[in-house]
């Protein structure tokens, strides 16, 4: 068995301000989470129960003040060595696309950093291209061109092109259509078969969530109140909290 | 059949583009009665927030009434002058939108913008009274806040509370609850709803959310490619879909899968109408089209308590329930 992807054990995160940090806030209260290689794990929770400021430390980009991140069963380290092993997409993949490049250069992007030559970043973007469903000549259009659902598929297109071992979905779904919503879970469901990326999928819409996740950990106030396989939350949550999100599926 | 607050009539709107012209309404036949709640279903660019927005005529410039009319309360709202357009929206509609913090006004104190909603000088009492019924908590503390110092939800309720201050006789609300938490979105309806059926007016809500639908309407008129192609009660509409649309989108909404089951989103994309459809718009998409579909426009016919726009709806029905199961 291998280690787990992302492994937090009992992490902590205080958010300081005033004078000489004077007044703190608990955004993370002691969560303990594991990600294992091949797995996706929900998150739900409502805004201010602190799974963005988790995935924040999942991704490596918020240090935790107390408890510990492992990735791969090995400390963090630099954000640096870690190149091309993280990945993010975002809810809005207007704001995440740089509306003025190609959507072929937003894509390879990721692979000019690691310095990858110029021949087989074209054909990577190709087939990447391919694997998220878009015709190949989408590189050469601009995000302003696409559809939200066309677009969202840029993103995952770039989130995948460097075969992370590890990729968040922040809301991923949320600004989309019914349908194309349907389309976007399928899709990131038949890339994980294939690349076996480990996954953190957040949301507060816990009917898409329990879709695509094989465990789901619900947040409230800093902490995981309820974690269990997603097929739990097909019937009948524990916690009180739990039941009424499912309330409004 | 009770009075009818909206009277819509072969209403076709379309938008100027620079280069075309795009249909976002193709005709539609809409009647909202007095003391009901209406949604309209259907995805981005199916035309119901423009059909909503109509309503008011708070269309961008850009768009154009091509045919058809609109009476709100009596008022044609498509002809009326700018004077008699403005008593109709002081006095008889009240509209709430996606997004709180950007319908409040930002600089202005809650007293103030609520104040201003109820027209005159109403005293600090009637201001906390108002946002009460609205069931905000603390109303003296609420009031003298800004809206950037106000959650989500709060800030919809200071923007429904400001809808219904003259007790209009039409609400409109364009995706009430997309920009809030799952967890208070029923709260927020269930308030809606509730200061609606107090004051007997009718509520029309936009959404694409089918579930919270099933919960708070009482009619549902599901909108494709600018047309309305399924109008009747929530229950016959969403349990037995007589339209291949409305089958096909209660497929593909997560929710109602079982668990391992895979979701069928709906192939293709929708349409973007440049003049009349003289076919049926979802015929490209549609898994049951025949020749018929592809030549010759639909039209509504009532078909098993709704209406429905049409040529192989019987064959929907006989396809069996709904894929949607028993809203818990």
């Amino acid at each position: 068995m291998d280690a787990p992807v992302i492994a937090l054990e009992d992490v902590r995160v205080t958010y300081r301000s005033g004078f000489l940090g004077g007044t703190g806030f608990d955004a993370l209260r002691g969560v303990s989470l594991d990600v294992a290689a091949s797995e996706t794990v929900g998150l739900v929770g409502e805004s201010g129960s602190g799974k963005t400021t988790l995935a924040r430390v999942c991704l490596g980009l918020l240090a935790p003040t107390a408890g510990q991140m492992r990735f791969a069963g090995q400390p963090f380290g630099k954000l640096r060595q870690r190149r091309g092993q993280l990945s993010v997409v975002l809810q809005h993949p207007e704001w995440a696309l740089n509306p003025r490049l190609r959507c072929g250069r937003s894509v390879e992007e990721p692979l000019v950093l690691t310095g990858v030559p110029a021949a087989e970043r074209r054909a990577r973007v190709a087939a990447i291209l391919d694997q998220v469903g878009l015709d190949p000549g989408f590189a050469a259009r601009l995000p302003g061109q696409l559809s939200g659902g066309q677009r969202q598929r840029i993103a995952i297109a770039r989130a995948l092109i460097t075969s992370p071992r590890f990729i968040v979905f922040d809301e991923a779904v949320s600004a989309l259509d019914v349908s194309v919503q349907a389309q976007v879970l399928n899709l990131i469901r038949d890339l994980q078969a294939e690349h076996g990326f480990g996954a953190l999928f957040i949301s507060h819409d816990l009917a898409a969530t329990r879709y695509v996740s094989d465990r789901i950990a619900v947040m409230l106030e800093g902490q995981i109140v309820e974690e269990g396989p997603a097929a739990r939350f097909y019937q009948t949550p524990e916690h009180p909290y739990t039941r009424a999100l499912m309330a409004a599926v | 059949m009770s009075r009818a607050v909206v009277d819509i009539n072969d209403l076709v709107i379309g938008y100027d583009t620079g280069t075309r012209q795009v249909r976002a309404l193709d005709g539609v036949d809409l009647t909202v009665f007095a003391d009901e709640t209406l949604a309209i279903v259907g995805e981005s660019g199916s035309g119901k927030t423009t059909l909503g927005m109509a309503a008011g005529r708070l269309l961008p410039p850009e768009a154009q009434v091509l045919g058809g009319r609109i009476s709100v309360c009596g008022v044609d709202v498509t002809q009326a002058d700018d004077l008699t357009l403005r008593q109709l929206r002081h006095t008889r509609l009240g509209f709430v939108f996606q997004n709180p913090t950007s319908a409040l006004d930002p600089t202005m104190r809650i007293s103030r913008q609520v104040a201003l909603a109820m027209g005159g000088r109403p005293d600090p009492q009637a201001i906390a009274e108002l946002l009460a019924r609205a069931e905000l908590p603390e109303p003296e503390r609420i009031l003298r806040a800004f809206p950037h110092e106000l959650s989500g939800g709060m800030a919809q309720r200071v923007v429904i509370a400001m809808a219904i201050a003259r007790n209009p006789d039409l609400l409109i609300a364009d995706e009430p609850t997309a920009s809030l938490d799952a967890s208070i979105r029923a709260r927020v309806m269930t308030t809606l709803g509730k200061l609606r059926a107090e004051s007997a007016a009718s509520l029309v809500i936009l959404s694409h959310d089918l579930s919270l639908i099933a919960r708070h309407a009482d009619r549902v008129a599901v909108m494709y490619g600018g047309r309305i192609v399924e109008l009747g009660p929530v229950a016959a509409v969403l349990d037995a879909p007589a339209h291949p649309y409305t089958r096909a989108l209660l497929t593909a909404a997560a929710g109602n899968e079982r668990p391992g089951e895979r979701l069928r989103p709906i192939p293709g994309t929708p349409p973007v109408l440049t003049g009349r459809a003289e076919a049926c718009a979802f015929a490209p998409r549609c898994l049951l089209r025949e020749l018929r579909c592809e030549a010759e426009r639909p039209e509504a016919r009532a078909l098993a308590g709704r209406d429905v726009v049409c040529h192989c709806a019987e064959a929907v029905i006989a396809s069996g329930p709904s894929p949607r199961r028993e809203v818990r």
